[in-house]
């Protein structure tokens, strides 16, 4: 295959009416504000893709799981996979567990991307090594919609260890951290559940935040400055 | 199927992942796990993870009616009240993973008594309000549960009690049938003047074994069985055409139809009989005979009871021990509660106790000085199982201290006798030496009086021991006057002497039952008795401790424990809540017991009341540790009543 096959779709993604309609619909962003974290839309998210290049893999299925109130409400998660035609199986196969098949049953890129940007809404989206994340989704969202992503996103790697420097979990993996907090889920590496695992070390921190005094978007964000610029301080000095 | 509904099938199997690992989770745990899939999955579907760090409000009394309906994911949740009178506030429950909350409060729409609070740090499935009320309406278990609560767990392990011992029996009969139910047969009756030729014909007809006779409205008069025929003919005395009321037994003993199985057979067996009539309003509706009573043929509770009154030697006795043991496993497996079988095997003790003495007596010839045998401990309580030891003692009455030592030397080889061959039958030797072959424990009425007397007034550790050993007792044995005349009188001195109540009552608090204030159970950490807790000593004995002290200080001279509960209870020492929460923990501990003592005596084991919890199925560790929070908190009202 053509490793250059793609580049006509990143100008000009072929969209319906109705995909165009939905794109313009698409709710905003939710700036790092005064609102309270309690009051504020987070999506925990977590995408199985092809590989860990963010430049030239896709996105194979989506999981996220909503806090809303300090809650994460079980009726709203969002979980699917994306049809990739042509899709080749590589090692990451055995990793997230996606089957070709399943691939092959899997929604049109552009509307599963549009169905997912309505359940997240107005929202803060919550990952672990969200940067990874969020260049995937970003770059997943130009190619397929040819939509700029605004959403803010914060990483639950940063956010435990600055809650709980006692963990002294440094480069911990999400296990690492599902087993600090004593969490078992026995259906890891499919998206929802992982998204799921997530959001319950979400909830934890959140708790832990409001604890420390955290209280608003804003003060997590100024916090979370700071805390990056301690580490980097630290590992400098060294 | 399009691609549009292909993709959303797809995803809603993917989100169904989540909601089916809950599903699992729940299904772990009552009421869940008897609920329809598709309930469960809907309840899921509508449920919020919470999550409360270790120390924080999940609700409040002061926050009003209660919103949501909480199942605990990971953690444990502890409910706190504040007594008047006491700072910190008192622990009431723990809820552990896979229980709910609050439910009487949910269902009755109010705040909830008892502030909840996470124990540690918790997941908590929330479930608004709105949708609890729209499950409680969908599914018939989830109601029953909601309604229920903790009660209908305890029907939950009745069952699975009975279900597990029916297994061995494979039949199922319950004690607990009406009489109506089981005593179907139109009665065969005839008038005082029918000739005996006729009555016996007619029963001959009938082939039954006994006929009432009865007045023209049916209320009856006597009863006539193949027995007295019998007699009758043996005697000779009179003829077949003489009329049966000559013949007959007046006033035979009756129960209403809704008496039970087990009311009729406990009257049978004390009062030696083979017949129960069943009078509604005193008209005669059946007949109930000692066959209908028992389908099983080898484990005959009437039997038994007579088989043992009637027993040549010790030997005979000594063999029916195992006869014993299998009645109380063929009880349980007939729906029997504990409190059933205990009376049920007090009571055939006490036929094997009674029988040895005569037996002793015969051997070794009358010592010719009246004596009343008396029983201490469970004994005396009738909360004897299939594990016991003896606590006895002999009462005499003497004219004086020459006489008294005179008739002890009489009556002390006699006892000892007693003791060797009860010990045969199964009655261990006490190792603590309570027994009646022991010179201080053959006394006369003044003696004993005296050494009451000494237990009440120096409350020594060791003084204080041998009340709540001596302070539960009842006479199995020969002439009962003197020893109750004796026990007014202590009534009476322990009322008047608040020192002792005091130091009865932290005596009760000397046992803690083994729950600690952030775990399961608090359990044994080393040697051979690692991992097990105690059921006698730690869960019990608070009870029974607890019930000796308040109702020796009310003047209350019943000693059975769950007796003690009730009188406690209509003389308003204790609220009628907290005596039924009592019964209830006390029953399920003993049953718990009874269950371990029977496994143990089938596998040849010795007797041990230790049980590792862990061996235990859920449900039963979950209402064991609700039943030692209810000794504990038996324990904190004492405390708060003596001050101590």
């Amino acid at each position: 295959m053509n490793a250059l096959a793609w580049l006509p779709r990143l100008r000009a993604p072929k969209l319906t009416e109705e995909q165009l309609e939905r794109r313009a619909a698409l709710p905003p962003a939710q700036p790092f504000d005064d609102t309270p974290l309690h009051d504020t839309r987070l999506v925990v998210l977590d995408l199985e893709t092809s590989g860990l290049n963010v430049h030239r893999d896709l996105i194979l299925s989506i999981g996220a799981v909503a806090i809303e109130q300090g809650a994460i409400h079980f009726g709203e998660q969002f979980e699917r996979t994306v049809f990739r035609p042509n899709h080749q199986v590589t090692e990451t196969v055995l990793i997230h567990g996606i089957s070709p098949s399943a691939i092959e049953q899997g929604g049109a890129a552009g509307t599963t991307l549009l169905d997912f940007m309505e359940f997240a809404g107005q929202c803060v989206f919550l990952a672990y090594h969200a940067p990874f994340d969020h260049r995937m989704l970003t770059r997943g969202l130009r190619l397929d919609l040819g939509h700029k992503l605004r959403h803010k996103f914060v990483d639950i790697a940063e956010l435990a260890p600055m809650l709980c420097p006692e963990a002294e979990l440094s480069r911990a993996s999400l296990d690492d951290w599902a087993a600090y907090f004593g969490l078992n889920n026995s259906q890891r590496h499919n998206a929802a559940a992982d998204a799921m695992i997530t959001a319950e070390i979400a909830l934890i921190l959140l708790s832990k935040a409001r604890a420390q005094g955290i209280v608003t978007l804003a003060q997590l964000h100024t916090r979370l400055g700071h805390w990056r610029h301690l580490r980097q301080a630290r590992r400098g000095g060294l | 199927m399009t691609k549009e509904e292909a993709f959303s099938q797809a995803g809603k199997t993917a989100v169904m992942q989540n909601v089916h690992g809950t599903m699992t989770f729940l299904q772990s745990y009552p009421p869940f796990n008897a609920m329809e899939a598709g309930h469960l999955a809907w309840m899921v579907e509508h449920c919020q993870l919470r999550f409360y760090a270790r120390g924080e409000s999940i609700i409040r009394p002061q926050e009003g009616a209660v919103q949501d309906f909480y199942v605990v994911k990971q953690g444990l949740i502890r409910g706190e009240r504040l007594v008047p009178g006491q700072e910190t506030p008192d622990t009431t429950f723990e809820i552990g993973v896979g229980e709910c909350f609050p439910l009487a409060a949910l269902v009755g729409e109010r705040a909830t008594r008892t502030e909840h609070i996470a124990s540690e740090d918790c997941f908590c499935l929330t479930l608004p309000r709105v949708h609890f009320i729209k499950l409680f309406k969908l599914s018939t278990v989830f109601r029953d549960f909601a309604l229920r609560g903790v009660s209908s767990l305890l029907d939950q392990v009745n069952q699975q009690a009975q279900t597990q011992a029916a297994e061995q029996l494979g039949e199922q009969y319950s004690l607990e049938t009406r009489l109506d139910a089981l005593a179907t047969r139109a009665p065969i009756t005839c008038q005082p003047d029918t000739p005996v030729r006729e009555a016996v014909k007619r029963m001959h007809e009938a082939s039954v074994g006994s006929i009432i006779i009865t007045d023209q409205g049916l209320r009856p008069q006597g009863i006539f069985t193949l027995r007295d025929l019998r007699a009758m003919v043996a005697d000779g005395g009179i003829g077949l055409d003489a009329a049966i009321s000559q013949v007959m037994t007046g006033s035979p003993f009756h129960l209403s139809p809704s008496h039970t199985a087990f009311d009729a057979a406990i009257a049978m067996t004390s009062r030696h009989i083979a017949h129960v009539c069943v009078v509604r309003d005193e008209v005669l509706v059946g007949v109930l005979s000692e066959r209908d009573l028992f389908s099983l043929q080898r484990v005959d509770l009437v039997h038994l009871a007579r088989t043992i009154r009637q027993a040549s030697d010790v030997e005979a006795l000594e063999a029916m021990r195992e006869d014993i043991r299998r009645l109380a496993e063929s009880m349980l497996a007939h729906g029997a509660s504990s409190t059933q079988i205990t009376r049920i095997i007090t009571l055939l003790n006490d036929h094997t106790v009674c029988r040895v003495i005569e037996l002793c007596i015969e051997q070794h010839g009358d010592p010719a000085v009246p004596f009343t045998w008396l029983v201490f401990g469970s004994e005396g309580r009738s909360e004897q199982t299939l594990h016991t030891d003896q606590d006895n003692g002999i009462l005499f009455e003497a004219d004086s201290l020459a006489q008294a030592e005179q008739f002890r030397t009489k009556l002390l080889p006699l006892a000892d006798r007693i003791n060797h061959a009860l010990a045969r039958c199964g009655f261990t030797l006490c190792k603590g030496k309570i027994m009646a072959n022991n010179p201080e424990l053959c006394l006369s009425r003044t003696e004993w009086a005296e050494r009451f007397d000494r237990f009440i007034r120096t409350t020594t550790p060791e003084n204080l021991l041998s009340s709540s050993i001596f302070f539960d007792f009842r006479v199995v044995w020969g002439d009962a006057s003197g020893a109750h005349r004796m026990f007014e009188a202590v009534l009476d001195k322990v009322a008047g002497n608040t020192l002792f109540q005091n130091r009865m009552a932290q005596n009760a608090l000397m046992f803690r039952p083994p729950i600690g204030r952030f775990r399961d159970f608090v359990l044994a950490r080393s040697g051979a008795e690692k991992d097990t807790l105690d059921l006698k000593t730690q869960g019990l004995t608070p009870f029974v401790d607890g019930a000796r002290v308040l109702a020796l200080a009310n003047g209350i001279s019943e000693c059975n424990t769950l007796e003690r509960f009730r009188q406690l209870c209509d003389a308003g020492v204790i609220e009628p809540l907290d005596a039924g929460a009592y019964e209830e923990a006390y029953h399920f501990i003993q049953l718990i017991r009874m269950q371990q003592h029977q496994k143990q005596a089938r596998a040849g084991e010795r007797f041990s009341n230790r049980i590792d919890p862990d061996t235990l199925n859920h449900l039963d560790r979950r209402i064991l540790r609700e039943s030692f929070r209810q000794a504990k908190r038996l324990q904190s009202s004492l405390a708060l009543r003596y001050q101590l």
